[in-house]
């Protein structure tokens, strides 16, 4: 199969994430799908000439049409709208959920043997969408999420530290964002774990700020959110299936049973291979952070039973397994 | 499950060096590694899995305990065979590794059918030629190392003469792997300028010769062949295939009509993909060059003629 990624979505964030594949060689493909063909072409050749200039053999194209993803190992989605003035938290739910099943259809018509990263936000909710639209196993919808949060909150460590940077391994689970379920015990520097070298009031406070580090940002830029390090979460991501690393990465999956909830996303450290998600790994939680865990799914589900309430899923043909 | 891995036959200071460049640069998840004599493919590949732990992505290294389990590789480099000896004819020596080859060949053949083979033994363009008879697979599949690593030690020439950057220089070699091969310095570039504005013809002659005896100038100083150059070559021509990246690389490989030859295995630029060789690509050559390529030809024919004359293929 040929070495393509496709990128839906051609705002900063699917640029970034297109641009850092394309500067690190990681495929030699990447296609670049957005509404404004134009903008899809004129990134792609820029982002091309730069692949020249860094002497790699990337190749980044723009689809003119669905039928040009076909061939895709890999489907990143990070299409979605921004919320504009006067629309409720449920009107843009259900907007970018209408999105993001436009494109699940497209996906599952066109590259039936992709790989899906979704990064759409509300991000659990949209990964749960993909899986209803698209019907693939869970090990090939992966959402990003962990990642991001973990890098985040590795670089507040850092910030209190001063150093270790680049070593610091920060652990979260669960929904991506305000509800993060930070894992201080699985969190080391250089293999040394946090609490040994902070308290746990500074702990929280680290934990406090990368909750809040996405609207940071929001509020910092005026226009728009981060994508740099969201963008680079999903490249490590992308590599990961592409070279078939086995690395262990907090994830926003489908669950099984696991940690007690089925037909529900969250986050949780998954091993990703060549086959998407391929091992769902799961860690003895202690009661706090079980009940973090568990406040978490119930904001994501309480999302779900919103598009179920307004009728989103009523024409999907993977039915609701039942809720816990 | 399935996973991105490399088999190497002959843990030698070659393969050895081939799979510690691929462990460090992350390239697959897995490396096995081959030798008759097990103990030091067991001792290396400990040595390399405990280094991967500073690795890009903390490739997994194993030794083989037996041929069988160089299974379900995506790529197998073969690098195993004897150097040749004081007494030893070159009919000799030919018969000696055509054998190895053989045994080594089989055993992929039954193990790891899906995989591309990329040939390493001596002399490399008669061991491609004898991997791609006792396989019976497509020639996409049978890849040898030549131009990657004559390539390299071209551009190392160029760099010591003018001191630029060598990582920006071209490295077009093709023919055979050994003495008749050809470097073409005049058709290369240093950051894209072409050589011949940046040097003389004598300096271009010179370029060419050292080129040539690149490898016996290090046998010269060490005793024995080098490694670092060739492991890092190997390593680039798996990467390319490996991630697809459809790279050109001058590589031994079997004509079917390119050049005007069929039925020989020879170096020419082809480009390097998950197929192996996607494509081979015909340079125009001048008359001189035409001359050389088809001495270098010749010498590789002579090469398959003994084996055939030993009834090998037979």
């Amino acid at each position: 199969m040929a070495n393509k990624v496709t990128v839906i979505g051609t705002g900063n964030f699917g640029s970034t994430v297109a641009f850092i594949l394309a500067m690190r060689g990681s495929c030699h493909e990447v296609v670049l799908r957005g509404r404004n063909i134009d903008v899809a072409k004129g990134k792609a050749l820029d982002m091309s000439q730069a692949a020249n200039a860094a002497r790699e053999h990337t190749v980044v194209r723009a689809a003119t049409g669905p039928e040009d993803i076909a061939g895709s190992k890999i489907v990143v989605i990070t299409a979605g709208a921004p919320r504009t003035p006067g629309m409720s938290r449920d009107d843009l739910l259900i907007k970018n959920a209408e999105i993001v099943k436009m494109y699940s259809l497209e996906i599952k018509e066109h590259a039936p043997n992709a790989i899906v990263v979704v990064v759409s936000n509300p991000l659990d909710v949209m990964t749960y969408v993909v899986h209803k639209y698209t019907g693939f196993a869970r090990e090939r919808i992966l959402g990003m999420a962990g990642i991001l949060d973990a890098a985040r909150m590795a670089h507040f460590i850092y910030e209190k530290l001063g150093y270790g940077a680049g070593q610091i391994r920060a652990t979260v689970m669960g929904g991506h964002g305000d509800t993060m379920v930070p894992l201080p015990k699985f969190t080391t520097v250089a293999g040394v774990p946090i609490d040994d070298l902070l308290d746990s009031e500074e702990i929280g406070e680290i934990v406090k700020k990368t909750r809040n580090g996405g609207a940071q940002i929001v509020n910092l830029l005026g226009d728009g959110s981060a994508y740099y390090a969201p963008a680079k979460s999903t490249s490590v991501m992308v590599e990961a299936i592409l070279r078939d690393t086995k690395q262990i990465h907090s994830c926003a999956v489908m669950l099984k049973g696991e940690y007690g909830y089925s037909d529900m996303v969250s986050g949780v450290p998954v091993m990703i291979g060549n086959d998407g998600a391929e091992q769902v790994i799961e860690m003895t939680l202690k009661t706090l952070q079980r009940t973090r865990f568990k406040n978490s799914v119930a904001s994501v589900q309480e999302m779900v039973d919103i598009l179920y309430g307004n009728g989103f899923f009523d024409d999907c043909k993977e039915k609701k397994v039942g809720k816990k | 499950m399935k996973s991105r891995k490399v088999g190497i036959v002959g843990a030698g200071a070659v393969g050895a060096t081939a799979a510690y460049t691929l462990a460090m640069m992350g390239t697959c998840h897995e490396i096995v590694l081959f030798d008759i004599a097990e103990g030091v493919a067991k001792g290396k590949a400990i040595d390399m899995a405990q280094a991967s732990y500073y690795s890009a992505q903390g490739t997994i290294i194993t030794a083989a305990e037996d041929a069988s389990d160089i299974k379900d590789c995506d790529i197998v480099v073969v690098t195993a065979g004897v150097p040749r000896k004081g007494d030893m004819t070159r009919a000799d020596l030919l018969m000696i590794n055509a054998k190895i080859t053989k045994q080594v060949v089989e055993n992929i053949k039954e193990n790891s059918p899906d995989a591309i083979i990329l040939c390493v033994s001596n002399p490399l363009d008669v061991m491609t030629y004898v991997t791609k008879q006792i396989t019976g697979w497509d020639n996409n599949r049978i890849i040898g190392l030549a131009g990657a690593l004559d390539g390299s030690r071209m551009a190392y020439q160029i760099q010591k003469l003018t001191g630029y950057a060598s990582n920006q220089t071209g490295s077009l070699v093709i023919g055979d792997h050994g003495e008749n091969m050809i470097p073409l310095p005049q058709k290369v570039s240093v950051g894209d300028i072409p050589l011949t504005e940046l040097v003389s013809k004598q300096d271009m002659e010179g370029i060419i010769e050292r080129t040539k005896f690149g490898g016996a100038e290090i046998v010269k100083h060490l005793g024995t062949s080098g490694y670092y150059g060739p492991g890092r070559a190997i390593a680039h021509m798996v990467e390319a295939i490996l991630n697809d990246s459809k790279a050109i690389v001058s590589c031994c490989t079997i004509l079917d009509g390119e050049y005007g030859y069929k039925d020989v295995a020879v170096g020419v630029p082809i480009v390097l993909g998950a197929n192996g060789v996607e494509k081979i690509i015909e340079l125009e050559l001048d008359k001189e060059t035409k001359e050389k390529f088809d001495v270098s030809v010749n010498s590789i024919q002579d090469g398959i003629n003994i084996l055939k004359e030993n009834n090998f293929f037979s």
